[in-house]
């Protein structure tokens, strides 16, 4: 189920909500004499429907993420009883990162794997996924994919989070989680299952046990859930239409400035999409009471790589550093060791976002550039003015998502020659283009700066009154206009649920 | 005293966002539930059933989510308002449809001249293989006739190029009957419907006329002619893509021959094999009081239609689409039988439907569009 969808706007969410408002944290169950049961009730609702969510969009892989988070518990629950054994501390360790790993190379790389072997050596190996799909298939007939391996929604995303457990619990960072219902619910938690923010276990532990859901908090929610809708839905969706009629086009024949307008939409379309998305998980979060961490910070607005990705995807960034980039040894073993640190990082993060060269060579970039940077060049951007700095830092972003949204590295070497004018320099296309598309442009740059949320806070500042009675009008406008786009729902896609 | 202020915002706010997510789920379930959008022209999805399968395959789910749009509460005033605040922004297209002043007109996608070569090559083995005078009539549509008046730019083939690339291509057994000029002419007489992909039987009659030279009948001038306003309260296929409802309604005419009508009997073959349903009218007059109007004309498309008429003349056979609907009543002034067949519904060779050459004449009348995309005349080719 994707947030943006009448399902769940007006059937998934007011029904869980409601109950779950009216419930208590903790029923107390007695069965006579003194014992009593305890139900976790909040927490079993989470459970209950974040399954739920999770198996509308994946009713049969949906056994993965049970698997994982069985095993991550597990394992969680023999470090604490071997606490004195680092051998077994260790063993635990490795089983539960080797299983997740593992279900990302099977499910997520594989196919990507084998095409590789079988154009080096010109074998004809068959995907073990595909045929066990097969087999699937001819017993109960689910529609399984027969062809390519189909990624399992979200299994970048849950993954990722439940190894954050196992890991800082090995390196003592959090307690253990004794109840099964609590550390299940952290992982189907429904708001970030599928497409983050990358919510470590340490950032939820203490909510897990003991939240507070108020007025106030709901409020809240609901300000940051309409947010994130209205810039998925107005905005992500209507500049991505642009984009997916341009990048159908033949890159051989499409002018300069044809192409600058295609990748620009996608440049918007990405940003509003993903943090549209994160922007409704948090609010969701709060409803719930929830803080999530916060996931994007006007990254185009960035002065160099290095800080656009301390913006962008943050969570992201951060699972990295504390959980690769920190244990290989991080800035502090010398310079030959930070820069291959460095690299090894951004090499995993392209291979995060996907199985293929395109997304290797996108991270790998971004990783030489912030070596360049380290290595000197980010002193003399702190120098430039900031518009010359910002505007180097977006275009090479801008060039990165060529790299990262077409389809093959000829599709992008095409796409770049486009760009620098190898097919002429101006259209009639592009000029219909710009010209019925100039006031979603407009928008999205302006809601891509920091303006909108500074003059939201100085009207909250200096006239708190009118902007407490203004705020209910505009949740009830943005929901009414989102669900007019909702119904009318012809193109209206999760960019993050790919990855 | 300030907290508190704070606090009843926060509780209107809620009460807002909780208030529509329920009354609108709610009010929908109250609703009865409708198997067809008029307005849309098209079915709605019924409530799916469950089983292991539908919901291991996922079409349970697809099918429920697109239960719950389809029969969302008001549907479409939702659609009506994002089209009225899009065009306000500068939007003129929705849906494959552009907005012009005060009509709607198809975005036609860029020929394929593959695919368009295929079509021509089929149309002139048949031509070849049977002994029979062929004509063939390709229609421009209102999205090249009024193409001045679309946006600086829009993507919008240009007709007239399509049109002579194809009658070039021609071999010599077929006549091309060319009525752009007169449709280009007549451009500010209500020659195509405004919210609709077809001609007006005004725009027939003047292509009828315009072709009586070449195929040798003589038409009936326009004063023969009683014209009846049979509705004026169309809103044809571009409405229902659309749902743009600044443009004005379509009045839908029907000429009859001031000296009576000759038709006997009208032959409708709904599923070749069969026995065909016989109509005494070329006017299906329930369809004016529907959403599809035009289907008044002849009925919705048939693989085969059969006009006898009380006339002197020949025999014509019409390989069309359903730009002949509107068109064919001005022939029966001129044959005594008419045939006309929709390639799109034949699923088997012509050979075993008819013998072209039992024929005196065959028409092929195609509007550019629907030529344009056509995969079906390529069946022409087939044994």
């Amino acid at each position: 189920m994707v947030f943006s969808s009448l399902t769940f706007l007006y059937y998934f969410l007011p029904v869980v909500l409601i109950v779950y408002i009216f419930l208590p944290n903790r029923i107390t169950v007695p069965l006579g004499s003194d014992r009593h049961l305890v139900i976790p009730a909040r927490n079993l609702l989470i459970l209950l429907s974040g399954f739920f969510f999770y198996a509308w969009g994946e009713p049969f892989y949906v056994i993965l993420m049970l698997f994982s988070t069985l095993i991550d518990y597990t394992a969680g629950r023999f470090m604490a009883k071997y606490d004195d054994s680092p051998a077994k501390r260790r063993l635990c360790l490795i089983v539960s990162v080797c299983m997740n790993v593992g279900l990302l190379a099977v499910f997520k790389y594989s196919d990507f794997i084998i095409d590789t072997v079988n154009g080096i050596f010109r074998s004809d190996i068959t995907n073990p996924v595909i045929l066990a799909n097969r087999s699937i298939n001819d017993v109960y007939n689910f529609g399984l994919s027969e062809s390519r391996v189909a990624l399992p929604i979200g299994i970048s995303f849950y993954t990722f989070q439940s190894m954050s457990y196992t890991i800082d619990l090995y390196l003592r960072n959090i307690k253990v989680q004794k109840s099964f219902i609590g550390f299940t619910s952290y992982v189907t938690l429904f708001p970030q299952i599928v497409a983050g923010p990358i919510v470590r276990y340490e950032d939820v532990a203490a909510e897990l046990d003991e939240r507070t859901v108020n007025i106030n908090k709901i409020s809240e929610g609901i300000c940051f859930f309409v947010k994130g809708l209205a810039k998925k839905v107005l905005l992500a969706n209507n500049i991505g239409i642009i984009w997916t009629q341009i990048k159908a086009m033949d890159y051989r024949e499409i002018s300069a400035a044809t192409a600058w307008i295609g990748i620009l939409a996608f440049t918007f379309q990405i940003y509003f999409d993903f943090s549209g998305y994160s922007d409704m998980a948090v609010g969701l979060g709060k409803m719930l009471g929830f803080n999530f961490p916060k996931n994007f910070d006007h990254p185009y607005l960035s002065r160099s790589v290095s800080e656009f990705w301390r913006r962008w995807h943050i969570t992201l960034g951060t699972w990295f550093r504390e959980y690769v980039y920190i244990p290989l040894g991080g800035n502090r073993k010398g310079h030959g060791k930070t820069i291959r640190n460095l690299l090894i990082v951004w090499g995993l993060t392209g291979l995060w976002h996907g199985a293929s060269w395109n997304f290797i060579l996108w991270g790998l970039y971004f990783g030489v550039l912030i070596v360049i940077e380290r290595l000197g060049w980010g002193n003399v951007l702190k120098k430039l003015p900031s518009v010359v700095s910002g505007l180097y830092t977006f275009l090479i972003v801008v060039f990165g998502w060529v790299l990262f949204d077409t389809n093959t590295l000829s599709d992008a070497g095409q796409f770049f020659k486009a760009m620098f004018g190898g097919n002429g320099l101006g259209d009639s296309t592009a000029a219909y283009y710009m010209a019925s598309n100039i006031v979603i442009f407009l928008l999205c740059i302006f809601a891509s700066t920091d303006l909108f949320g500074k003059l939201t806070a100085a009207f909250k500042k200096k006239k708190g009154k009118l902007y407490a009675g203004v705020t209910p009008a505009v949740t009830a406008a943005v929901l009414l206009l989102c669900t007019s786009y909702l119904v009318d729902a012809t193109y209206n896609p999760f960019l993050y649920f790919r990855f | 005293m300030k907290k508190l202020k704070l606090n009843i915002s926060s509780l209107i706010n809620c009460v807002v966002f909780f208030a529509l997510l329920i009354t609108l789920p709610v009010v929908t379930a109250l609703l009865p539930k409708k198997e067809r959008s008029e307005m849309e022209n098209k079915p709605l999805q019924k409530m799916p059933s469950i089983s292991a399968k539908t919901v291991f395959n996922r079409k349970y789910m697809n099918d429920l989510e697109t239960y719950i749009s389809d029969h969302f509460v008001g549907r479409t005033s939702w659609i009506k308002s994002k089209t009225v605040l899009e065009t306000s922004l500068g939007k003129r297209e929705r849906n494959g449809i552009y907005i012009l002043k005060n009509r709607l007109v198809e975005h036609i996608a860029e020929p394929d001249y593959d695919s368009i070569d295929k079509s021509v090559n089929a149309v002139n083995k048949f031509a070849s293989e049977n002994d029979v005078p062929m004509f063939f009539m390709i229609v421009p549509t209102s999205a090249e006739i009024y193409a001045d008046e679309l946006s600086k730019n829009a993507p919008n083939p240009n007709q007239r190029d399509v049109i002579n690339y194809v009658y070039r291509s021609f071999g010599k057994g077929i006549t091309t009957l060319d009525v752009y000029p007169v449709m280009e002419s007549n451009k500010y007489q209500y020659i195509y419907y405004r919210t609709d992909h077809h001609w007006t039987t005004r725009g027939a009659y003047l292509a009828y006329a315009a072709a009586g030279k070449k195929m040798g009948y003589t038409p009936l001038p326009e004063d023969k002619y009683d014209i009846e306003h049979a509705s004026d309260e169309f809103q044809g296929t571009f409405y229902s893509k659309a749902l743009y409802d600044k443009v004005e309604k379509d009045t839908l005419d029907i000429w009859h021959p001031t000296a009576g009508e000759n038709v006997r009997e009208v032959a409708v073959t709904t599923m070749y094999g069969e026995e065909p349903q016989l109509y005494d009218s070329m006017y299906f007059r329930d369809y004016l009081s529907v959403k599809d109007k035009y289907a008044a004309f002849l009925g919705t498309n048939a693989p085969m239609v059969t006009i006898k008429s009380d006339n002197e003349g020949g025999k014509l056979l019409v390989i069309k689409d359903s730009y002949a609907h509107c068109y064919a009543p001005f022939l029966t002034e001129h044959y005594s039988e008419i045939t006309l067949i929709d390639l799109r519904y034949i699923q088997i060779s012509y050979k075993q439907l008819l013998n072209p050459e039992d024929y005196d004449q065959v028409l092929f009348l195609y509007n550019a569009s629907s030529f344009i995309s056509d995969t079906d005349l390529r069946k022409l080719a087939y044994d």
